[in-house]
């Protein structure tokens, strides 16, 4: 079935004359035809931008469709504790009345900023329509997202509660789960559709489609497979419009193997001081220094994504460099992670899904089954901190904002041969924060002791996110008829946007929160057909007209007479007339019968005709 | 059973057709049929079906019975087909049955099926498709199916209008091209797909134009929504591209340049497939620019194009414009998700590598990143890229490469490392640190993963072969650790020595100029010759490489100058060829004794499962050579030798590859002698060939070769014991051949003595013809007749009449029945290094004490101990075996054997051996055998007292399978012995001696 459907669609490509407004569609069986006439302005797609216009953060786009309204994330901005942390829904609909206003909610993953204001929106501001997530990664871990956050914010900053772990719990009630490629219904017009898009486990791009009008909206996404998560894949649609974010607007990175090549070459050089930004090699490099000085190794991790992928890298690194050294998960959230992670093997990259069957990549070999491997993965028990030997430890908060992690920071902290890698960001006032803003210095614990650290500091650099290069392949692969950037830096974006125009001649915007973006989209309308006409669309026709070489746009390079240029034309469909008379619906009858319609109806003035 | 549905009218009429054939109706039971043709006669009247009515299950059943039988007539036949295909409303079964039986009955088919195909637009591709396949169908029929409204049957046509009908070629082409624009992509696909069939089936055309065009609709449809179509537009692009590059020199690099950038647009294709495809298209382009290459490997556009003031403005006007889509491809394919795109982009490079160097340059930075996949089949198709990279003379690595590259060695696979050593086969290092490096790397491989030896070895030795100078810088050092592993006999690592010395022997192996080399590496490559000879086994056998390592390590041209050699060392003597056999001894009367087959027999029906398979192993090889015979008589010798050594590379590979119980090695071991002895035979045939004539040089040869094959089949059948009576009877047949092969080629000399040996080998044949039930042979019924004629002493005796023999004479199959052992003996003398000199004081006798271990020795056999001494002396000591304890099969004890000439010198050197007194055959009065001492040679020392001398003699213990002839006799204790001519091969023994 899905297969004549795309035959019909091809159709239509097929069809319409590149320039040309008028395009033809096929639709199921040969009795009957349609003819689809775009649409005017007031048939637009509007796009508000509440949140990441120009900007990183509160990722939370709202687009109008043919009279849908959808809310595509609906994130929180980790820089501001003001209002400014929030959309500002209020641009939606000066009434409030968000159930009538938005027609559903679509979640890429379950990053705080692109989740993060989901709660508020729900319990707070009263929206109660349906949102959609994708099935278990996302909508597994937003709520455990969301409720650290609160934690964080309420507890330990002693803020006042935003939302509380019930509203949590009752948002999560309202979201329909959708998996990779199915089709969901949102209404009568609304269709939605995810697709993988890397970045982060559960990450989907989200098309959505109402009548004739098509979009892609991307989140966050990878175009390059990680050593956890696979590129973002998606089919050849003909949209209207793509919003992609745009984070590296600019970047171009290098290969993945050129950032693990300098970091094993340095590994076999130890001593050697290396400098390089790259995040994966020069992390295991200095994993590896520090073990083989008998050093402790503390990554303080989230428990999702990060943790996961550096010990895949570990683990693929022990094996090969036979290393013994032992690596522990503190117990927890971490080891429940694993088990989440092992749940969703479909979410990660080929090599982990091909390997599956064998061995779990998850499955961090556990020592007492696998006695032929001497790469542990192993439970740390708080008995062990202070255990002699080298060792590396996976624990959390990633922050060392308190709990297990900062327990063995104190213990660690003190010698010199132990090392603490931190994630990319630290909130302000964490432990993290502040061995990241000075290495080398006393932390005050609370207000009675301090910790002299003198341990080495790591930051690690990581990014999911796609480059440049990938930006401009997903939209040279779509080839959409807008692009929208969102979620980038302005100057660079700019930059992309020019880029996007001038290379693949694509109109390009990047608003800035709260504007609108309006663009034209496309609409059908339904025609009859004549039988006449539908025969000879049954039976192909085709004709090689020959025609000079034109359009060759490197004249000096071919000679211009060198060969006259054979093409192909399928004229079976061309051959139709479209006809609308007026208070009757459009027809689309054989060239051969217009004329005797045109006879019959010579009086009728208000006739239109197309050749098509 | 009734036949209740209306359809079963039209087997009644079937069921009439058939009955009219005899034959049907006897071969078929079809009398049911019959049954029920009376009974539908009785209800229906016989006449066709009605219109619409379907066939039932049970009709289409006796169809297809009817169908199958061969002895159905053609009319039944079009009847049925007939039938099916008027039937108003076929189903899945009927038009299975259709296509069946069209694929039965092509001649039949097209009538029946051709008006059914256009008369029913939904009746199943499928049948249609057997129906028309095989048979020629005009272009009318072709285009007039194509263009019907069946879309499946389009599409069918189009998939297969190359493979199946002769269509004019022009026809099909405007074909798939116009269906290239239909709405349905399965159609296009199938259009684009038949364009990929017709230029690999390489239809010519002259029409530049149209080769044009369907270029570029392919790379219209590059950007299909649909990823089937996308992935044939690759296709096509690569083969039509190519086509339309090789149309015309002028335009050829614009148009690949043209393809090269549109397969590359594709490497960031969202499916897999589509990519893999992009790049197994670009590993066919045969000519791309170096811009673009290098372009692909940068996901930055550069202004390359610009910068470089191109001669050509057309290039970097080109470059500008197809940079972009270019950029990266690639880097992208290398670092994709899925590994068969990673491991297309490596073989893609392959080819890539070869059109230019500076990109193969670059190219290399990334192949080494890939030696870092997680999958290894992509490491495998690296390291292989890089193998075709290194037989380009493309492969030149950097320092920077160094740590990735020879990582790989120690990499867990065994592919990646087989691979990555072939690649160190054939690569030219360029410094010589990569090449102590990679010394380093293989060294560690082997001592990782000693599985790998023989690989690893044979590595050495090409690298030595391929890198004279750098073997000869890191020459003193490589003979450093040789020496002092050797001298100190202590542990050492002897698969690193094998190593090295391999490659220290394997440079001037082939080479007059031995250089820089001390002789004595040569000598000690000797002692390894059993482990190392296989690295060599691309240039010479184990046979030549000794030969060969024994001239070098006589060599004189080395000066030991910057080398710490002994002043009194001594190159070792070896075996130059044999004396001629001159018979000195009247002695005729011996009988040839053997012992009762039976004795040894019992134990081998142990471990039977096990030995089985090497006892068929060995029969296989030996049921060879019979086969060969007659390509050896008619003078196809080079092949024969050929295949000759294939099998004994196969047997000493076997016997090489594990351990085997005894009995097991000892077949292997015949099995090796044995082919030995037929490849001399086929090269003694080839000079005995008429055609050939009987120069003087060949003379010496064939003398050379005969006295050779002589010992040979001598080694054979007093090497072994056990044998059975037919199986002694083949040896001996070949023992008969040689002598009379001698007698009647060249030994006119000592034509009697030959004839006396010819007589007695002939009367022990006939004592075992007359107690077994064997068949005599041609040969020797005829041998027999010539023996007869002449006189008992030969003088009336003819060379012609032999040589009529020589005619009958075939090579008989050896079979082995598996109770073959191999008579061995090994010989240590223990404790004895620089440190435990072993005194003696002149003119007295000093006491050699030998570990000696037997194999296989019967208790009747005599042992003796042969010493000799450089001048020339040789000293023999009977070993008595009753006085040693142990069974036959192996005996293990010390001896300490009696040297009495102790002359005043200040060192001797002893050379000791053991051999066997060989009871059979031949004129003297006591014969010897040879006992050869296994692999496991030490260098022994046995100097007197406690000797720090430096200058004191090197002893080298040699292990050698080359036999001295010497003739023994024998008083109670001692024995005066003289050479002259019984093989005797052993173990060597120098000893220095000092007066006290």
């Amino acid at each position: 079935m899905n297969k004549q459907k795309q035959a019909y669609r091809e159709l239509e490509a097929s069809c319409a004359p590149p320039g040309s407004d008028v395009g033809l569609h096929l639709l199921g069986g040969s009795a009957r035809c349609s003819v689809g006439l775009r649409a005017t302005a007031s048939m637009a797609i509007e796009t508000l931008v509440l949140g990441a216009g120009q900007e990183v953060g509160k990722s939370c786009v709202v687009v109008t469709i043919n009279g849908k309204r959808i809310m595509f994330d609906c994130g929180m901005h980790m820089g501001f504790l003001d209002h400014r942390r929030y959309p500002d829904f209020t641009l939606i609909d000066p009434n409030q009345d968000f159930n009538s206003a938005i027609t559903c909610i679509i979640i890429t993953h379950f990053h705080l900023d692109h989740v993060g204001a989901l709660a508020y929106f729900t319990e707070v501001c009263g929206y109660n329509g349906p949102i959609y997530m994708t099935q278990y990664p996302t909508k597994a871990l937003a709520p455990l997202m969301l409720e650290d956050y609160r934690k964080v914010m309420v507890d330990r900053r002693g803020e006042e509660e935003l939302f509380s772990v019930d509203q949590i719990a009752e948002c999560m009630k309202k979201v329909t789960a959708v998996d990779l490629r199915q089709t969901v219904k949102v209404d009568e017009d609304l269709q939605i559709r995810a697709y993988y898009a890397g970045h982060v486990i559960g990450a989907a791009m989200f098309y959505a489609k109402v009548g004739d009008a098509e979009m892609v909206y991307t989140g966050d996404y990878n175009m390059t497979a990680d050593r956890h998560l696979g590129a973002a894949q998606i089919d050849r649609l003909r949209l209207d419009l793509l919003i992609t974010e745009s984070t590296y607007a600019t970047t171009i990175r290098d290969s993945r193997y050129s950032r693990e090549r300098e970091f094993l070459k340095a590994v076999h050089l130890i001593g050697i001081e290396y400098l390089e930004s790259a995040g994966l090699g020069i992390f295991v490099y200095k994993v590896h220094k520090c073990v083989s000085c008998g050093g402790k190794v503390l990554i303080p991790t989230f428990a999702l994504g990060r943790a996961q992928e550096l010990c895949i890298l570990l683990e693929d690194y022990w094996e090969r460099m036979n290393l013994k050294v032992p690596i522990y998960f503190s117990a927890g959230l971490t080891i429940q992670a694993n088990a989440y992670y092992k749940m969703l093997i479909s979410w990660t990259s080929q090599k982990i899904k091909d390997t599956y069957s064998k061995h779990n990549a998850f499955d961090f070999k556990n020592a007492p089954h696998s006695s032929s491997l001497d790469v542990t993965v192993q439970k740390f028990e708080r008995s062990m901190i202070d255990a002699p030997g080298p060792c590396v430890l996976f624990a959390t908060p990633g922050m060392i904002s308190g709990g297990f992690s900062l327990e063995v920071f104190k213990h660690w902290a003190v010698s010199e041969n132990n090392l603490v890698t931190l994630p990319g960001y630290c909130v302000a006032g964490t432990i993290g924060h502040k061995l990241m803003s000075d290495k080398q210095a006393k932390v005050d614990l609370d207000a009675n002791t301090k910790l002299d650290v003198r341990c080495q500091v790591h930051q690690l650099a990581f990014s999911p996110h796609t480059d440049s290069k990938g930006i401009m392949d997903l939209v040279n692969f779509l080839t959409p008829k807008h692009v929208i950037l969102v979620h980038g830096e302005k100057h660079k974006m700019a930059s992309l946007k020019e880029k996007i125009h001038s290379e693949l001649g694509i109109q390009c915007y990047d608003p800035a929160n709260n504007e609108t973006i309006s663009i034209s989209s496309t609409h059908y309308v339904n025609a009859e057909t004549s039988d006449t006409f539908d025969r000879s669309c049954l039976s192909p026709n085709f004709t090689f007209p020959k025609c000079s070489s034109v359009d060759t746009c490197n004249s000096t390079i071919m000679d211009k007479n060198l060969m006259p240029m054979i093409q192909v034309e399928d004229e079976r469909v061309s051959e139709g007339v479209l006809v609308v008379e007026k208070g009757k619906k459009a027809k689309i009858v054989h060239q051969d019968e217009l004329l005797l319609m045109l006879g019959e109806q010579k009086h009728q003035h208000d006739t239109m005709s197309w050749t098509l | 059973m009734a036949a209740s549905d209306s359809g079963d009218t039209s087997l009644l009429s079937i069921v009439l057709f058939a009955v009219e054939e005899k034959n049907v109706y006897e071969n078929l039971k079809i009398r049911s049929h019959l049954h029920l043709l009376h009974r539908h006669r009785r209800s229906h009247k016989p006449a066709m079906a009605d219109e619409d009515e379907t066939l039932s299950l049970r009709t289409l059943c006796t169809m297809r019975s009817l169908l199958l039988h061969p002895s159905t007539s053609k009319r039944t036949v079009s009847h049925i087909l007939q039938t099916l295909t008027s039937s108003p409303h076929p189903t899945p079964h009927s038009l299975k049955l259709l296509s069946d039986a069209a694929a039965l009955h092509p001649d039949l088919a097209p009538s029946a099926a051709l008006p059914a195909a256009q008369s029913h637009p939904h009746l199943a591709v499928e049948a249609i498709g057997s129906a028309l396949s095989g048979l020629h169908l005009d272009d009318a029929r072709f285009t007039s199916l194509c263009f019907g409204t069946s879309v499946p049957a389009r599409a069918w046509m189009l998939r297969n209008a190359g493979l199946s009908f002769k269509v004019r070629p022009g026809l099909l082409l405007a074909v798939l091209l116009g269906f290239t624009k239909d709405p349905y992509p399965y159609v296009r696909d199938a259009a684009l797909e038949g364009l990929v069939g017709f230029s690999e089936r390489g239809g010519e055309l002259k029409d530049v134009g149209l080769v044009d065009a369907c270029y570029r609709r392919a790379v219209q449809l590059l950007r299909d929504v649909d990823p089937c179509v996308r992935l044939s537009a690759v296709r096509v692009v690569a083969s039509w591209g190519m086509m339309l590059a090789a149309s015309n020199s002028d335009t050829k690099a614009y148009w690949s340049n043209d393809v090269f950038a549109k397969l590359c647009s594709m490497a960031r294709d969202m499916n897999m497939k589509v990519r893999v495809e992009a790049f197994n298209g670009l590993g066919k382009m045969e000519m791309v620019s170096e811009d673009l290459l290098l372009q692909s490997l940068s996901k930055r556009v550069s202004g390359r194009g610009k910068q470089k003031e191109t001669v050509d403005q057309r290039t970097s006007e080109q470059f500008v414009m197809l940079a972009s889509s270019v950029a990266g491809a690639l880097v992208h394919g290398l670092e994709d998700e899925f590994f068969e795109v990673r491991k297309s982009v490596c073989e893609s490079l392959r080819t890539l590598t070869s059109l230019s160097a500076e990109f193969a340059r670059e190219a290399l930075d990334s192949l080494m990143d890939v030696l870092n996949d997680d999958s290894p089949v992509v490491r495998l198709q690296a390291l292989e890229t890089m193998y075709q990279m290194a037989i380009n003379g493309r492969l030149k690595l950097h320092e920077k490469h160094f740590h990735m590259f020879l990582g790989a060695l120690v990499d867990n696979s065994w592919d990646v490392r087989y691979t990555y050593r072939k690649i160190l086969k054939v690569m030219k290092l360029n410094n010589l640190a990569l090449f102590k490096s990679s010394n380093d790397r293989l060294l560690q491989n082997l001592d990782s993963y000693p599985q790998d030896e023989a690989d690893v070895f044979s590595t050495f030795s090409h690298l030595g072969r391929n890198h004279k100078k750098f073997v000869s810088m890191i020459m003193k050092d490589t003979f450093e650790e040789v020496e002092t592993a050797l001298e100190g006999n202590v542990e050492f690592d002897s698969a690193r020595i094998a190593a090295l010395l391999i490659l220290s022997i394997s440079a001037p192996l082939l080479d007059a100029d031995v250089g820089r080399i001390p002789p004595v590496m040569f000598s000690y490559a000797v002692t390894f010759l059993g482990r190392i000879y296989n690295a060599f086994s691309d240039i010479m056998d184990r046979d030549a490489l000794l030969a060969c390592l024994c001239e070098k390590s006589r060599s004189t041209e080395y000066s030991a100058s910057n080398i710490n050699l002994g002043e009194g060392e001594q190159q070792l003597p070896l075996f130059e060829g044999d004396a001629p056999n001159v018979a000195t001894n009247e002695v005729i009367d011996l009988h040839i004794t053997r012992e009762p087959k039976e004795l040894a027999n019992h134990q081998i029906e142990q471990q039977q499962s096990v030995h089985d398979d090497v006892i068929n192993f060995a029969n296989y090889i030996l049921a060879k050579p019979p086969d060969m015979w007659p390509s050896i008589q008619s003078g196809h010798t080079n092949e024969v030798l050929r295949s000759l050594r294939c099998l004994k590379e196969l047997t000493t590979m076997k016997l090489g590859s594990s351990g085997y119980a005894d009995a097991d090695a000892d077949a292997l071991a015949f099995t090796i002698l044995y082919l030995r002895v037929v490849v001399l035979l086929a090269e003694v045939w080839e000079l005995l060939l008429p055609a050939k004539g009987l120069r003087s040089q060949r003379i010496g040869k064939l003398e050379f070769k005969l006295g050779k094959l002589d010992r040979r089949v001598k080694e054979l059948i007093s090497r072994f014991i056990g044998f059975s009576a037919e199986e002694e009877l083949n040896l001996l047949e070949l023992m008969l051949l040689t002598c009379a092969l001698r007698i009647c080629k060249n030994e006119i000399i000592c034509l009697n003595h030959t004839f006396k040996r010819l007589s007695t080998l002939y009367s022990r044949v006939e004592t075992i013809l007359k107690e077994s039930s064997a068949l005599r042979s041609n040969f020797v019924v005829e041998l027999g007749k010539v023996l007869s004629t002449v006189s008992i002493n030969g003088a009336s005796c003819s060379p012609f009449q032999f040589d009529a023999c020589l005619k009958f004479f075939s090579l008989k199959q050896f079979v082995f029945h598996g109770s073959i052992k191999h008579v061995n003996a090994e010989l240590s003398i223990p404790n004895n290094d620089m440190e435990h000199p072993l005194p003696f004081v002149s003119g007295l006798p000093v006491g050699v004490p030998c570990e000696i271990t037997l194999h296989n020795i019967l208790s009747e056999s005599k042992l003796w101990l042969r010493m000799a001494l450089d001048d020339g002396f040789i000293q023999h000591v009977f070993l008595d075996l009753d006085r040693f304890e142990g069974s036959e099969d192996v005996r293990k004890f010390t001896f300490v054997a009696p040297f009495y000439r102790t002359a005043e010198a200040y060192c001797l050197a002893l050379k000791v051996c053991i051999g066997l007194e060989c009871l059979f055959e031949n004129v003297g009065p006591v014969q010897r055998e040879e006992i050869p001492v296994g692999g496991e040679d030490k260098d022994n020392f046995l100097p007197f007292h406690s000797c720090s001398n430096p200058n004191s003699l090197r002893l080298k213990m040699m292990s050698t399978w080359e036999p001295v002839e010497i003739e023994v006799k024998r008083s109670d204790l001692s024995i005066i012995a003289r050479c002259h001519g019984f093989p005797m091969v052993g173990f060597r023994l120098r000893i220095p001696v000092r007066i006290c």
